[in-house]
């Protein structure tokens, strides 16, 4: 049998192999968002690349299921330690296993962050500023728009206004909600995207069929994730992606450069993978802890950590769900969970008293998620969680995502505990801070009030949390970050970080989309490079050309939208 | 043994022994099997029909803990062949000691958070009503649990100052719907659309049935007249941050 990447789709067959012995130009370390788009570019421009990957390399048809419990696979379900004043719910909460990581279970909204985003500390006082500047990042955000590519209207109003590639989608009941709720108390809103979710078929990727199940995996492969978007097209190129390797240790030489990452594979036994330059797309939580798990002489706290910010400064957003019960039925489980918002409170207001701010989002919870949140919202147990329940079909459900600022106490650290490798696990701590909290406040009553606005009879909301960001910050200054503009690290010259832990703030828009633009800018820039990453330790700065000729197949001939 | 109270239809009678709870008489997922994808429908075929023998737990644990699931997710209502397995998923979980992703910095590891908490229920019990939980009424069964609900342990015990006892009763909780919930039976009682690839929906907007879904039958009915777990307009637990690892996220 084929190994199948949806209905249509087959891996590209047979997939390159590299040799025990051989040094290949790039080692990369987890491919989801950001590993995927990084590969695919760098096998395209002619490297040799393995990218190692914990997890398996999923076949969507025999191994992914439209049911919630049988989706329990999909998420990184190994020992995290998690603390703080309000700790973060880890596992299917926001972080993937396998072939395409997060991006197979994100719900796909996919929003820029808006231009203030970074500017935060300049504009606000609070935060930090990124060593880019959107518009540094715009013409990536229009690639992989094109690339993924995004449906949405083609008139989207907030940050740097845009379209998008592909039309928007019709709305499901909980759409309707946010719409209705919004309009009465004159909310402007978008519907029908921005989602990574295709409206009209895309090559060998069929259209959506809305059944709700874009958090347990999309076998229609409608919805994107690298494992269907980058990942084949890195294969067809050359690239070698080795699933069921859990690195555990990048190797770094006595001149201070890194020349290898130790792995341990299917069958439990430790190999060594030699290569030219290291580049690690772990996430927020896996980056940071390999990062540590390397500690060396030269390096006792961690590679790359002489700043001593290496873990720190991790972000989640606020994810507060508000449920809200109407007499009429919605049937909320129809239509992707993401497909309708409004980012009109993302931007700071001086008449609030916090910096920053929030959107609102539709959230499509199915029958466990859904009783989860009826348990921690009205306290529903015993008869009174069963009748709840009944009513699941009368029930909307809508997001807050709100901002939380970067703090140094937020941090990923090493626990004493090991995991089935022998390796010490993170212990994850998050506190809330008063423009937090304020924040979190003021975002929660306004989507409760769009609930009562939108004509629910019963109005609960439950506190949560949404991806995750940061831990090893991109800046200018070497004393308080730990990556440059590029991703490079500061401290070793062919060691590179690519993923969401490299975001000094992030705004109130999903990361996905931008992770993938960092993504590919970081591979230009390599690409550029050239053979230099693998010899000099100079640090060149120069913004590299972006490369319209590296993208996947069916990119040709999209546009963006402008309704200026 | 087994002891069961019934919710009555407000119109007058028990609702008990029933095939389907609900308010989609008729309503059937299983019956759409055919339309669903093989990996889908071996998934949840092997839900339906294999119930995993019991590993982790001792006879009186699951004893014991079989008591309390019968309390805060109570099937009174459903006939015995219809009667959803929730203890042997959950000792299946806890047997694999299949983890989902974290442990907060508070908790014991999920195995032991079970055998302290059993525990601790069973030492209330003998406290406070001198007899064995699995023998109590179902009343008295309700004022233990209600205290752990309310957080405030009714009488105190010192396992509950060594593991935080809302985090205990959001583990139990958290097993419990996701053992009842994902069971094709429970889709059927909340018209739950189940499965839905290849074929997938067409009428998104409204509420309204796809041609093989039902509409909406709706009755009054009450919990058992003594019962402590109706829905409590106030009875929404302190917040302590999100407790569940899936919230149906962005």
């Amino acid at each position: 049998m084929p190994h199948r990447l949806g209905p249509m789709q087959t891996l590209p067959s047979p997939m390159r192999k590299f040799a025990e012995s051989d040094v290949v130009d790039y080692c990369t370390v987890g491919v989801g968002s950001a590993g995927g788009v990084l590969v695919q570019r760098l096998a395209r421009a002619g490297f040799r690349v393995v990218a190692l990957e914990a997890g398996p390399f999923w076949d969507t048809e025999r191994d992914w299921v439209s049911d919630e419990n049988g989706s329990h696979e999909l998420y990184w379900n190994d020992l995290r330690i998690t603390g703080g004043t309000h700790p973060l719910a880890l596992g299917a909460n926001n972080c993937g296993k396998g072939v395409g990581g997060g991006s197979v279970h994100w719900a796909a909204f996919a929003p820029r962050f808006h231009p203030s985003d970074f500017r935060v500390y300049s504009e606000d006082g609070v935060g930090a500023d990124w060593p880019i500047s959107y518009w540094d990042l715009k013409h990536y955000y229009e690639l992989l728009e094109r690339e993924i590519p995004i449906a949405g209207p083609a008139w989207f109003p907030w940050g740097d206004p845009h379209g998008h590639p592909y039309g928007p989608h019709p709305l499901g009941g909980v759409g309707d909600v946010l719409v209705r709720g919004c309009t009465r108390l004159g909310i402007r809103t978008a519907a029908g995207g921005p989602v990574a979710i295709l409206s009209a078929s895309h090559g060998d990727r069929p259209h959506c069929i809305y059944r709700g199940f874009c958090l347990q995996g999309c076998k229609v492969g409608a919805k994107a994730s690298t494992l269907i978007t980058h990942v084949p097209d890195a294969i067809t190129h050359g690239a070698e992606i080795r699933a069921h390797s859990m690195a555990s240790r990048i190797s770094v030489r006595d001149d201070g450069r890194v020349d290898g990452v130790v792995y341990i594979d299917r069958d439990g036994r430790e190999q060594f993978q030699k290569s030219r330059a290291v580049i690690v797309s772990g996430y927020a939580i896996e980056t940071p802890r390999l990062l540590f798990n390397s500690a060396c002489p030269g390096h006792r706290h961690g590679l790359a950590n002489s700043s001593g910010t290496l873990g720190k400064f991790l972000m989640a957003q606020a994810g507060n769900v508000v449920a809200g019960r109407f007499d009429e039925l919605i049937r909320l489980y129809k239509a992707p969970p993401a497909h309708a918002l409004s980012e009109e409170f993302y931007e700071t207001d001086r008449r609030r008293d916090f910096a920053r701010g929030f959107a609102i989002q539709t959230v499509g919870p199915l029958p466990v998620a859904f009783a989860k949140q009826m348990i921690a919202a009205m306290g529903a147990w015993g008869w009174g969680l069963r009748r709840v329940m009944m009513d699941y079909n009368h029930w909307a459900t809508l997001g807050v995502l709100g901002e939380i600022l970067p703090w140094e106490d937020n941090r990923v650290e090493l626990a004493e505990e090991k995991d089935q490798f022998g390796l010490r696990v993170a212990k994850v701590t998050f506190n809330l801070h008063d423009n937090d909290k304020k924040l979190i406040e003021f975002g929660k009553n306004k989507v409760m009030e769009v609930m009562w606005a939108a004509g629910a009879r019963q109005v609960v909301q439950e506190s949560r949390f949404a991806h995750l960001v940061g831990a090893a910050r991109m800046g200018k200054d070497p004393s308080t970050s730990v990556v440059d503009k590029f991703g490079r690290t500061h401290d070793i010259p062919n060691l590179f970080i690519c993923d969401g832990s490299v975001l000094p703030t992030q705004g109130s828009a999903n990361p996905g989309l931008t992770i993938q633009a960092l993504a590919a800018r970081t591979a230009d820039y390599l690409i550029q490079q050239g053979d230099a990453i693998f010899f000099s330790n100079r640090r060149d700065l120069a913004e590299p050309r972006i490369r319209y000729d590296l993208s996947p197949p069916y990119t040709r001939f999209k546009g963006n939208p402008r309704l200026a | 043994m087994s002891r069961k109270s019934f919710p009555i239809r407000s119109t007058g009678g028990d609702l008990r022994d029933l095939d389907q709870p609900g308010y989609y008489p008729g309503y059937s997922t299983m019956a759409q099997q055919k339309s669903w994808d093989r990996a889908t429908r071996n998934v949840v075929s092997q839900r339906l029909e294999e119930t995993p023998p019991t590993h982790f737990f001792s006879p009186q644990e699951a004893a014991l803990l079989g008591a309390v699931i019968d309390r805060v997710m109570p099937q009174d209502d459903r006939s015995d062949a219809r009667t959803i397995p929730i203890l042997s998923v959950i000792d299946q979980r806890l047997h694999k000691n299949a983890l989902n992703g974290f442990r907060y910095e508070d908790m014991p590891p999920d195995q032991d958070a079970y055998r302290l908490g059993l525990k601790a229920i069973e030492r209330m019990a003998r406290s406070r009503f001198k007899q064995p939980f699995v023998e109590l009424s179902i009343h008295r069964q309700e004022l233990i649990l209600k205290s752990l609900h309310d957080g405030k342990p009714d009488p105190e015990q010192a396992v509950w100052k060594r593991m935080p006892v809302h985090r205990f009763w959001a583990l139990l909780m958290e097993d419990c719907v996701t053992a009842y919930y994902s069971h094709p039976w429970a889709w059927n009682e909340i018209g739950f659309g189940g499965p839905a690839y290849p074929r997938g929906y067409m009428r998104l907007e409204n509420g309204l049935p796809e041609p093989w879904e039902k509409d909406e039958q709706r009755y009054d009915w009450n919990a058992p007249v003594d019962s402590l777990s109706e829905l409590d307009e106030q009875g929404a637990p302190p917040e302590h941050g999100s407790l569940h690892g899936h919230g149906g996220g962005h």
